[in-house]
This record gives C-alpha cells, structure tokens and sequence, in this order.
C-alpha cells in the first residue's frame, strides 16, 4: 500500500456527544442494561428486606468498561430508572442509586497508570470511612460484639483490603491484559473489591436507618460471602464475554476503559 | 488519481466549475487504530453538487469508511492516523463537530433497524432536529416535507416496527434529508432489504437527486440499479482510487471488475462473452435499455441456435426427507401465513425457495424445525412427523444458517462455538473434539479456530456458524438468506460451501432473493407467493415464468430478460437460458467484425 502523500492531522474528538470520552450512546446502553437487570432478584435482602437486583454484578464492569466518571453516571442512570420500572429490588432506593454510582467509580479508579493513576484514593476514602461508620455504630453506639460485627461484615472488609492493597492494581493489569483466564479471575476479584467499597457506602447510611440487631449481624456471616462469590462470578461470566467480545469486534473504546 | 464529475451535466448546474463542487478530498489516507494498514490511501476527489457518486468495491476496499470520513465521523469518533484534507461545504471534516457537519451530511446506514431508535415515524424525523435545536415550529414543517420526499405520507403517528424493510430504510433516508444536508450519503442501503424494499429505496434516491438535485453519495453491490442511476462511479481497492468515470465506462471494463472480485451488470457480462467470441460491439452496454439496442445490432452480424438445448430435467429418485401435506398456519394475531401447501423434497436435492417477503417461506421453514406447529396438516422429517420430534432431535437432523450470522454466534472462540451444540447434547470428549475438528477442516477454520468469531469478517462468521452446524453431521442443511449482507465474493464463497456440501450427499435447502447467484447451483425451485406454493419446477422453467416471478415481486437476471428480449425479436422461442454465458454461446459471429468495440 502506497505511503501517504497527504499531511498527517491530529485527530480530536470534537463532538459534545460523550462523557468523560465515552461516547453518550455506550453509555445508554450499559444504563439500559443495568436498569434491565433491575428486575433479576438476586438475594433476599436480611434486615431492611427486598431483594438485591442482578444488575450489582455489573455495576464494576460498567466502570471498566467506560472509566469512572461514564460509568458512574450510566450506573447511576440505569438504577434510577430500574428502581422506578422494578421496585422489587430497589430496596432504599436513594441509596441503591449511591451505592450504583459508587461502585462503578470505584471500579474504574481502579488504574495501574496515567493521569488518573490516584483516583483510587477517593474511593478508598469513601470505602474506608464507610467501613469505619458501619463497624463503628455496630460496635460502640449499638453494642453488637465485635466478633459478630467482623464476620457478619467479613464480604465488605476483606473487598475494602483488596481495594486498598496493591491488589487492586493487579487486578486492573489481569483486566487490561490478554490472557483471558487472568482477565476472568481480574473480573471476579476485582469485581468484590469494587463493590465492597459501594457495599459500605450503602450499608453505612441503611445500618444507621436501621440498625439491625445482633442475630442479624450473625446470619450475614454466612450468607454475605455466599452473595459476594455469586456476584462476583456472575460478574466475571457476564464481564469475561463482554471484554473479549469488545476487543475482538474492534468497537470504539473510551478514553478511559480498562479494559 | 484525482476526478470531479463538474463535467457531468447536473440539475442545478449553475455557476463555473469549483462553484458546483460541495466536497473535496485531497490526499486522504486513514488507518483504524488497531488497523495494520492504511483503509484509505492517496484518496483525491472532488464531488459535485446534484451528482449522484456511485462507490463500488470488494469487501474491505474502505467504501464504509469512505461514506464515514464524509461527516467526520471517521476520524473524530474512531480515532486513528489521518492524512489530508476533505472539505464539505466549505468546512473541513477535522476541524468542525461532527453535529455540526450533520447538518450539512446525512448518512444512512446498511440495517435500517440499527438506525430507528423513537417510538413514531415522526418522532425519528424530529429527532436530529431537536438535536441541532431547530425551532419546534420549523421541525413541524419540515415533517410532512421530508415524508412526501420519501412517499411515506400517512404514516407519522405509526411505531417505526409496523413499517416494512424499504419503508424503514426510506424513513431512514427522511430522517437525513430532514437536516436539509448538502449531502445524502448510503452506505449499502438496500444490501438488507428484498426485491420491493430494494426498488423502493432506489426509486426514491433517484427522485431526490433527479427531481430536486440532491448530491447523492451511494456505495452499493447492486450494479445493475448503480448502473441505472449513478452518475459516475469510483472503484476502491484496498483503500486506493483504481477507476473513476461514468458506470459505461467502469462497468465495461470486465476484467478490472473481476480482478476485484465485483460483479458487473449481467446485461455488460453477456456482451463482454460475446465480445471473447470475437462479436465486435459499438459499445459494451451496461443497462438493459441498451442491451436490447445491441441486440438488435448482433442479430445483424452472428447466427443465433435456437435449437441449443440445457439441461432443465430435474429427478431424484432417493427417498424423502421432508415432507408437508396440506399445511396450513395462521398466526395468533389471525394472520394467515400459509394456505395448504404440499410438496416433498427428496434426500440430496439442492432446492431454491424463492418468493417476496410475507410469500410464507421463513413460516413454512421454522415448521421443518418444529419452531411452528401446524394449524392444519403434516409435516414429516425423515419420514416421521414433527410433532412426535422435539426441537433438539430435530436440530440434529437438519442444520438452520439464519441470516445474520451474528445472531447465532456467542462464545469467545471460534472452536468453542463449532463444539458448543455438541457439549450440550452430551456427546463424548472425544467424539466433540472429532467432529469439531472435521467441521473447522471443512470449512477451512483451523488457523482460526482460538480467535473471537466476531474478530472474523462477516463471510468467515457465516463459514464459522456453518461449521457449527455441520459437526451436528445434519441430513439437511437450510440456508436463509444467506448472501444478504455479502458481496459477491462473500456469496459466491458461502454458496460454494453449499455446493460443497451437496456434493456431500446432504439435502440443501437456500432462501433468496438474489436469483442471479442461484443458476449455477440449484436444481429445483419452489416459488412462493402470499402463503401458496406458486410453482414447484426446475429453475430454468421456473426463472422463465417472468409474469409469475413478477406476481410475486422478484425479478428474473438480466440474462433471462435478454434471453426473452432475443426471442421476441427473433419471433421464436429460445432455449431457457439462465446466464450470460449461455446467452452468449447462442450466438456464432459471421464473420463480420463491424466496427471494433471497447471489450
């Protein structure tokens, strides 16, 4: 093929139809998707009641999949329509639109490079401080004890150390990588990591609305992690084809995508 | 290579020569960012106001990209490495929103259905608009203007879903014409769409440019209709401007189209045999109009064998292998679809089901796969009646190639998808990876068999679903549609692979619109029309029925048009030729050379 002859131009995106450069179309369609898996239950919800909508597991990938700020909005937008089209799984819906945008953030702070490479720090303060008003009230004001506290919010605070730690790096490496068992296993943990710190964002508002007593606490034990390894995978299954397929149909990708 | 049709004689054709320019592209190369190579390379062009530029090419020559640099959306939305310059109206692509060059380009789109996105015909014309801020009261006005244009009058309140493939293709084209551009650009906008829609959309783009002057910018596989209506064409090979003129000029030259692997006009194919048969022709026409006044000319210098005979027999002696007794179907909106058709396909026929759209031929096929039950009457698979057959037996028996092979592909890998029927109905580890592996041999996949079925171009995801299908080892193998989408090459691969597989022994069954691919392959066609069975005889019987291939809105290949065209002159009847090749080898030339043509 012959050489170019013609001078080469910087390309600019110029048009005003995108967020944070993803482009206003991905993002109504990943919030038509989540607003779509609004009306999967997913879990009973213990305490406040309802049910958790499907759509949690791809809160995470909306975010890598347009950055943090795209994400959050189409996020944001799909909850807020699914919790009017689906209150079956809206649960404390202010809350369940916060906990939407928030984990989507989280997830596409979570950078190993670049300009946005201390984002996280955001999250991580969100995450940290969430976790530390729910524990907090739990143990001092309510005087649930700590050993029920710790395991009945064992999901959260493990996501919270993945988050924090350089894992949450790594995992963002195994998402952007080529391998594709790594990018399933970089779904799936990164996946809990992510919405954990949304998990807490929520759980620090509905305990304080709430506050379930200690029995509660107990039987999250054992149901919270059993939740998370079901969001978790649901997410990489649903993630894994999704990133692939992306890659593999050589679709626009937002300047600011993980993937 | 560098052109400009200013010489052309256009409607509004006031003013010099770079007044009448509206685009012009000066040395433009493009390449994707993930691309290896250049998708547009040395591009310079200068385009008129009121042409109508026609865009011909093999797949991956750049035509879409080409249609996409024209409003800036290649390179602003995609990215990439661009050189040089386009400027349209004035505006150079790079410099300007690409919202803001909308309103100077409107772009229609291969699928109408990708392209509808409100809830009422006029609510999808108001939607640039409100977009662009126009005043409520202009879109108002605007409406019924751009409906009239495209002949949709009285459909503003109806949900784009009720209308049929060309109307939504036509609404597409008002939605565009609707921010007034400078510029109407389609990028195959009838290669989704059947014989009706197909003339619809045509008829109204040659309105627009003809009746009120309209640039029309059109990249199509349809080179009879380009031949018809294009003003100039270029040809795009890997990315380079290889010809530009007029289509008399670009069609003509036969041997350029086929090193392209492009398809000219039949009327163009059967004068360029002729022409190899040392007929001298004034010219190598390329429309019919001009055919038959050639015609006329080579009946004064070669002898015509009426007496040529082709074989039209059609007789399989094996056993059936479906079978459909008085099947009736209506649907629960009361709709009935199919009205007592009987017949009977024997094992290791190639049958052709050829009718319009709502002939009844998908509803009649989705009844071979118990995906319909009949209302009334039987159908028999194998002898044994599908009722007593579930879904999953009968998806082992008979092989179904949708149209959009997208829509059957869903795993990561191209062997998971060839082997995914296979795991689920529980067959050993070994048995799957043997006919995986036979299938991907097959049709040629094995290299590709760890990559993403959707990284494969279009053809090679159709030969992926095929493979699919195959490992099932079915005794029936039904295609529908499956050269929409395709250019010719594309087609004429996947209906080599159906010949492959009759050859096999396997019963193949191919829906269509495009009959001029069909007479090198199939033996026997079933035309339908508004749920009956019209005809069921060979295909040169039944491609030479042309009154009742027209009753149900299929046109017969130029070269049965020409066929007839010679009969009625001559005033007795020809053998039923089916291609321009046999057209040609009626004729033997005299001797007399005439004046030398351009072949």
């Amino acid at each position: 093929m012959a050489t170019p002859i013609g001078k080469e131009r910087e390309v600019k995106f110029l048009g005003g139809a995108a967020i944070d450069g993803a482009p206003v179309a991905y993002i109504v369609v990943l919030a038509a998707v989540v607003a779509a898996l609004a009306f999967i239950p997913f879990s009973v919800v213990m305490a406040t009641g309802g049910s958790f909508p499907m759509s949690q597991a791809i809160y995470s990938l909306v975010g890598w999949v347009l950055g943090p700020i795209a994400g959050a909005v189409a996020s944001g937008i799909g909850t807020l329509i699914g919790v009017f089209l689906a209150p079956h799984t809206a649960g404390v819906a202010p809350t369940s639109v916060y906990a939407a945008v928030v984990a989507s953030f989280a997830a596409g702070c979570m950078v190993v490079k670049g300009p946005r490479k201390n984002w996280w720090i955001i999250a991580a303060i969100i995450g940290v401080g969430s976790l530390l008003v729910f524990l907090g009230r739990a143990m001092f004001i309510n005087g649930v004890s700590i050993a029920a506290t710790f395991t009945g919010s064992f999901g959260q605070w493990l996501g919270i150390l993945l988050y924090v730690l350089p894992t949450r790096t790594l995992f963002a490496k195994w998402i952007s990588g080529a391998s594709i068992p790594m990018l399933a296993l970089g779904l799936f943990l990164g996946t809990w990591a992510s919405f954990a710190v949304s998990h807490v964002a929520q759980s620090a508002i509905t305990y304080w609305m709430f506050n379930w007593p200690e029995e509660v606490w107990v039987m999250l034990a054992g149901i919270v992690p059993v939740e998370y390894i079901l969001r978790c995978l649901i997410g990489a299954v649903i993630g894994t084809g999704v990133i692939v397929g992306l890659r593999a149909i050589g679709v626009v990708k937002p300047t600011n995508a993980t993937y | 290579m560098r052109g400009s049709g200013a010489h052309l004689d256009m409607k509004n054709g006031k003013g010099d020569r770079m007044s009448d320019v509206i685009a012009t592209l000066e040395n433009v190369s493009y390449k994707y960012p993930r691309s290896q190579d250049f998708v547009l390379s040395n591009i310079s062009l200068d385009i008129c106001r009121g042409e109508f530029l026609g865009v011909i090419g093999p797949t991956g020559a750049g035509k879409t990209t080409f249609c996409l640099t024209l409003n800036g959306i290649v390179p602003q939305f995609y990215g990439g490495r661009f050189f040089g310059s386009i400027k349209v109206a004035g505006m150079d692509t790079l410099d300007h929103q690409i919202s803001a060059m909308a309103g100077h380009v409107g772009e229609v789109f291969e699928d109408p259905e990708t392209q509808l996105i409100s809830t009422s015909v006029e609510n999808e014309i108001a939607f640039a608009l409100e977009n662009l801020m126009i005043p409520r009261e202009e879109i108002l006005a605007r409406i019924p203007q751009v409906l009239s244009a495209v002949r949709l009058e009285g459909t503003e309140k109806k949900h784009p879903a009720e209308l049929s493939g060309g109307q939504k293709q036509r609404l597409a084209i008002a939605a565009a014409l609707a921010v007034q551009p400078d510029i109407l650009v389609l990028d195959e906008p009838t290669s989704q769409l059947d014989p009706v829609g197909s003339q619809e959309v045509f008829a109204t783009v040659c309105e627009l440019n003809r009746g009120l002057g309209m640039t029309i910018v059109m990249a199509s596989h349809a080179a009879e209709e380009m031949a018809e209506y294009a003003n100039r064409l270029i040809l795009l090979s890997k990315g380079e401007l290889i010809s530009m003129g007029s289509a008399d000029e670009i069609y003509s030259q036969i041997e350029l189209l086929k090193e392209n692997d492009l398809r000219p006009p039949q009327v163009a194919s059967t004068f360029y045999s002729l022409s190899q048969k040392k007929v001298y022709l004034s010219k190598t026409p390329v429309r019919m109009s001009e055919g038959i006044e050639v015609l006329k000319e080579v009946r004064q210098k070669c002898e015509i064998h009426s007496q040529k005979s082709f074989d039209s027999t059609v007789s399989y002696s094996g056993s059936s292998v479906l079978s459909v007794k008085d099947l009736k179907h209506v649907y629960p909106d009361g709709t009935e679809a199919l009205h007592g058709i009987s017949m009977e396909i024997k094992e290791g026929e190639y049958v052709l089901i050829i009718g319009q759209n709502g002939a009844g031929k998908s509803t009649l096929v989705k009844h071979f796969l118990n995906l319909l039950k009949p209302t009334q009457g039987k159908v028999e698979v194998g002898g044994v009646s599908t009722e007593k057959l579930s879904v999953s037996q009968l998806a082992r028996r008979i092989g179904y190639v949708a149209q959009n092979p997208d829509s059957q592909i869903f795993n990561a890998t191209v062997q998971d998808e060839v082997s995914f029927a296979l795991k689920n109905l529980g067959y050993e580890a070994e048995e799957v990876e043997r006919r995986t592996n036979e299938a991907l041999d097959s049709m040629g996949l094995m290299e590709m068999r760890e990559k993403h079925p959707l990284s494969l171009p279009k053809g090679d995801r159709a030969r992926v679903v095929i493979a699919a299908i195959l490992a099932m080892e079915p005794e029936i193998i039904i295609f529908d549609e499956p050269t929409t989408g395709q250019d010719y090459r594309g087609a004429r691969y996947i209906l080599e692979i159906s010949r492959k597989l009759h050859n096999m022994g396997k019963t193949v069954i191919v829906i269509t619109h495009h009959l001029y691919l069909m007479p090198e392959y199939a033996e026997r066609v079933l035309v339908m029309g508004k749920g009956t069975l019209l005809l069921d005889t060979s295909i040169r019987q039944a491609y030479h029925d042309i009154d009742l291939l027209r009753s149900t809105y299929l046109t017969p290949p130029q070269a049965v048009l020409l066929a007839h065209a010679l009969s009625e002159l001559e005033g007795q009847k020809l053998p039923a030729i089916l291609t321009p090749e046999e057209l040609a080898s009626c004729f033997t030339c005299n001797g007399d050379g005439g004046s030398h043509g351009n072949a």
